[in-house]
């Protein structure tokens, strides 16, 4: 066999339930079943890792023939890696306050029409919600003989509500996803709300691009902690050149006062209670008083660069661990937000995501809002629709002129890698000066 | 028992249950080799197996799917109790068998999924890059192949072969990144050092941008960015279930110009690309499909399910993707017209790619996205880098009026299309 340093195997079992209402009618409603295995090998280089369906982790022997297979792979690597000392641990999943599988499918349909039919205000002409609920058994077992087991519970919809007017088509959209137990009762304002936005965005203004001062809501701004900030301090970005971030600890890239913070250990929806190569997890400052001070690193990436705190590591099932976040945000300041829209006088407020993209190496990023309004002499006014957000993140986190004492988190799944994982990201409002904005009002 | 046994098995007891029953079954294994720092950082294998079931009874629809053989039964159980929930609707069966005269290749016979091979794609990625003054930061090569089945009570039982051969690189220098890409079933088809020179030559060259102004300028986007921001908008659009849910904004639309006389949208199943098959996702067989013929809007695309609601029928344009339901796709989709000029004769701003192009709005076209290696392009030769911008606009008036296709078409995944010149538009300096 070829040399083999160390190696890992991670099997995710598990379940999937959707749901899905589209204008009243149920279009699927089941349970689908899966079962994966990641095996990985470090040799004398680099990784061979091996992806499998059902594969029996508790045979000596099918496990010996795999980790052969992969120590095969890892012999094509030239690229020598070595994996830092980490400290390991399991903390507690949080109890469940309603356990998602003591609920039958029909009841989990019957709640989810009614957040759907929720949607459909005066005005809305489609309306559309998905019910999520995934069930991992996770088990994990290394060469230094670390082992763990435990089992995540997540629930939670998206509901989307389109109005059209004289060939004008709008939508508003709403989710809300947990790790802590069954997530659909008591939902129904979040698909009026839906709903209510997709009208109201029908006689919205265009925005007007350029260069002004903007007011973030705490779901938009937490985008943009995500985006702009959290991917950039990815220690396997940083090692491979790919970041801006890279070389710059103990450097003042943003204003005074700014916390930013990636806390896997916070029931949030990015919640996990050990990384996906075993390593416990912890809260990281990456940004403390304005100067960045952490990398996210999984044991090789702080092997390599150093400078952060490892367990940020994470796999979506049947795929090989890679650094991510879990639940990321700015931490409060001490502005009210009335001090915030005063403060901005003349610009525009932000509101919701419709997602964003980052480009790490460049320092650029992009996102859209759902909405914003104008800001007239410190209060808003006028609604306005399809506007965006961009900048580069260096010179972005200097332009915080005000943070406020608001903080919510968001629950959504981030790509990277072809990779989707649960996260959370949140931040209080904020108030960005220099802000580019897009928008093809003239 | 986990291949065609396993098929009949399911159908046989699927079939004492329900009225219909249909199997979709995917095998494959692909290897993957992934640059980490200029070289060889992971090497992978994956081995991949999965069944979804649908059962149908009076009009009620079910699903399951399953990565494990021997949890088959589980699976049909759910389908059938996932069935109990459906909204039952109008419905007129899985299809028979057809006899499938056309061919469609999507499948190399030469092309091993061999670890030796992919190693050696990601040196030639590498060669390429070498002729720029650039680090490498991340890409690689894969090699795939797999085996697609479906099966149905009304005795479908359709096989096929799949490959893919794809590659990318990213490079930087100093603040500039340049990303290039493809994929083919065919390898013969990837230059791999062609692909890493251009990624580099791309980093390299859009070192020290200039600004821009806030204005309105002739634009044109390359391939990757048109397909970008058109497969965001044009795409869903084109899908009969938002057309018949109000989300498209396309319905009502059939016979009526909606883009300009120049521009055609069709999918071709025939023609060899990564989607080429001669049945679609439910067995259904595929055709040639126009939908928008020099800018007259034909059709749209309907799977079984959507089909018989709406007394359409099916276009065979079902599609999968992991343990999924089908859903309404394309196989490959082709945009297309006459290349009357080189689309970048005078001094236009050319765009290499976009960034956040998934935040347009689908439904009224509506988009603002940041612009990745922009560069003054003069008698179709990119002359200038420009420093960073946004371009904001809305899809379906942009493609109302076009200044032209380019000569440069290429394969951007399952679509196929040219460079795209748009007068007038709006781009939002820093």
């Amino acid at each position: 066999m070829a040399e083999v340093r160390y190696y890992d195997i991670r099997c995710v079992r598990g379940e999937v339930t959707l749901v899905d209402i589209d204008n009243g009618v149920v279009e699927s409603a089941g349970t689908s079943f899966f079962n994966k295995a990641v095996i990985r090998v470090l040799g004398s280089n680099g990784w061979g890792i091996l992806t499998r369906d059902h594969v029996d982790i508790d045979s000596k022997r099918e496990l010996n023939s795999l980790v052969e297979a992969a120590s095969r792979l890892a012999a094509v690597t030239q690229d020598r890696l070595g994996l830092a000392d980490a400290p390991r641990g399991v903390l507690p999943v949080p109890p469940l306050g309603e356990d998602p599988r003591d609920i039958d499918l029909e009841e989990k349909t019957r709640l989810l029409a009614g957040i759907e039919g929720a949607a459909r205000v005066l005005g809305v002409g489609n309306t559309r919600a998905r019910y999520t609920e995934g069930i991992d058994s996770v088990r994990f077992l290394d060469s230094s003989g670390n082992e763990y087991a435990y089992e995540a519970v997540r629930s939670g919809f998206s509901v989307i509500a389109i109005a059209s007017k004289n060939g004008v088509m709008q939508m508003g959209s709403e989710r809300d996803h947990i790790t802590t137990g069954f997530n659909l009762r008591g939902k129904h304002d979040l698909g009026r709300k839906a709903g209510e936005v997709a009208v109201s965005l029908l006689d919205a203004k265009l925005a007007k691009g350029g260069t002004k001062r903007a007011v973030l809501d705490p779901e938009l701004a937490g985008v943009f902690t995500h985006e702009a900030v959290g991917h950039a301090s990815e220690g396997d970005l940083v090692r491979e050149g790919a970041s801006v971030l890279g070389g710059k600890i103990g450097e003042r890239i943003g204003c005074e006062g700014l916390v930013i913070v990636d806390d896997p250990t916070l029931h949030e929806f990015g919640f996990i209670p050990v990384d996906a190569e075993g390593v416990a997890v912890q809260r990281t400052e990456i940004i403390r008083d304005g100067i960045l001070s952490s990398y996210l690193h999984n044991r090789e990436t702080l092997a390599a660069v150093g400078n952060g705190i490892p367990g940020h590591a994470r796999a979506e099932h049947g795929a090989p661990p890679i650094v991510r976040m879990s639940n990321t945000f700015i931490e409060n300041g001490d502005a009210a937000y009335d001090e915030i829209l005063a403060e901005c006088k003349d610009g525009i407020l932000l509101i919701g995501s419709r997602g964003g993209q980052v480009d790490p190496g460049r320092g650029v990023f992009q996102f859209n809002a759902e909405y914003g309004y104008l800001v007239e002499g410190g209060e808003t006014t006028d609604m306005v629709r399809d506007v965006s957000l961009s900048g580069e993140i260096l010179s972005t986190l200097h332009n915080i002129v005000l943070v406020g004492n608001d903080r919510k988190m968001s629950p959504g799944y981030c790509g990277k890698g072809g990779q989707s994982v649960p996260v959370s990201d949140g931040a209080p409002h904020l108030l960005l000066e220099n802000a580019t904005i897009g928008g093809r009002g003239e | 028992m986990n291949g065609e046994d396993l098929i009949e098995r399911v159908l046989r007891e699927g079939g004492r249950r329900a009225d219909e029953v249909e199997v979709f079954y995917a095998r494959g294994e692909s290897i993957s080799t992934e640059i980490k720092k200029g070289i060889i950082g992971t090497a992978e294998e994956s081995e991949a197996w999965s069944m979804a079931v649908r059962t149908v009874k009076d009009g009620r629809i079910g699903f399951s799917s399953t990565g494990d053989p021997d949890r088959w039964k589980e699976c049909l159980d759910a389908a059938l109790a996932s069935g109990g929930l459906a909204t039952p609707q109008q419905w007129g069966g899985f299809p028979k068998p057809a006899n499938l005269t056309s061919t469609a290749s999507s499948s190399d016979g030469d092309l091993i999924v061999a670890v030796e091979d992919a190693a050696g794609m990601v040196g030639d990625l590498l060669s390429g890059a070498a002729e720029h003054p650039v680090e490498v930061v991340g890409g690689g090569a894969n090699l795939a192949r797999s085996y697609l089945m479906v099966a149905n009570t009304s005795g479908v039982l359709y096989g096929m072969d799949r490959t893919v051969a794809a590659v990318s690189l990213e490079a930087i220098r100093e603040q500039s990144t340049g990303y290039e890409f493809d994929a083919s079933p065919f390898r013969a088809d990837i230059d791999a050092r062609s692909v890493g020179e251009q990624a580099a030559s791309l980093a390299a060259r859009s070192l020290s941008g200039r600004d821009i102004e806030t204005g309105r300028y002739d634009v044109v986007l390359s391939p990757i960015a048109a397909a970008s921001i058109l497969g965001q908008v044009i795409l869903p659009a084109l899908s009969g279930r938002n057309v018949k849910a109000g989300r498209s904004f396309l319905a009502d639309k059939i016979g009526e110009q909606v883009f300009d006389e120049r521009l055609s949208v069709y999918d071709d199943p025939f023609v060899p690309g990564l989607g080429s098959t001669t049945w679609d996702a439910e067995g259904v067989p595929t055709r040639r499909l126009v939908f928008v013929e020099q800018g007259v809007l034909r059709q749209f695309a309907y799977d079984l399910k959507t089909g018989y609601r709406y007394g359409e029928g099916s276009t065979g344009s079902a599609v999968r993707s992991g343990g999924e339901p089908p859903g309404i796709g394309f196989h490959n989709l082709f945009v297309d017209g006459p290349r009357e000029k080189e689309p970048g004769d005078e001094r236009v701003v050319w765009v290499h790619d976009v960034v956040g192009a998934h935040t347009a709005n689908p439904f009224s076209g509506d988009f603002s996205v940041e612009i990745s290696n922009p560069f003054w392009m003069e008698g179709g030769d990119l002359v200038e880098p420009i420093r960073t911008a946004m371009l904001s606009g809305n899809v379906f008036e942009m493609l109302r009026e076009i200044g032209g296709l380019g000569k440069d078409t290429r394969r951007v995944g399952r679509l196929t299309i040219p460079s795209i010149r748009l007068n007038n538009q709006q781009i939002i300096g820093k």
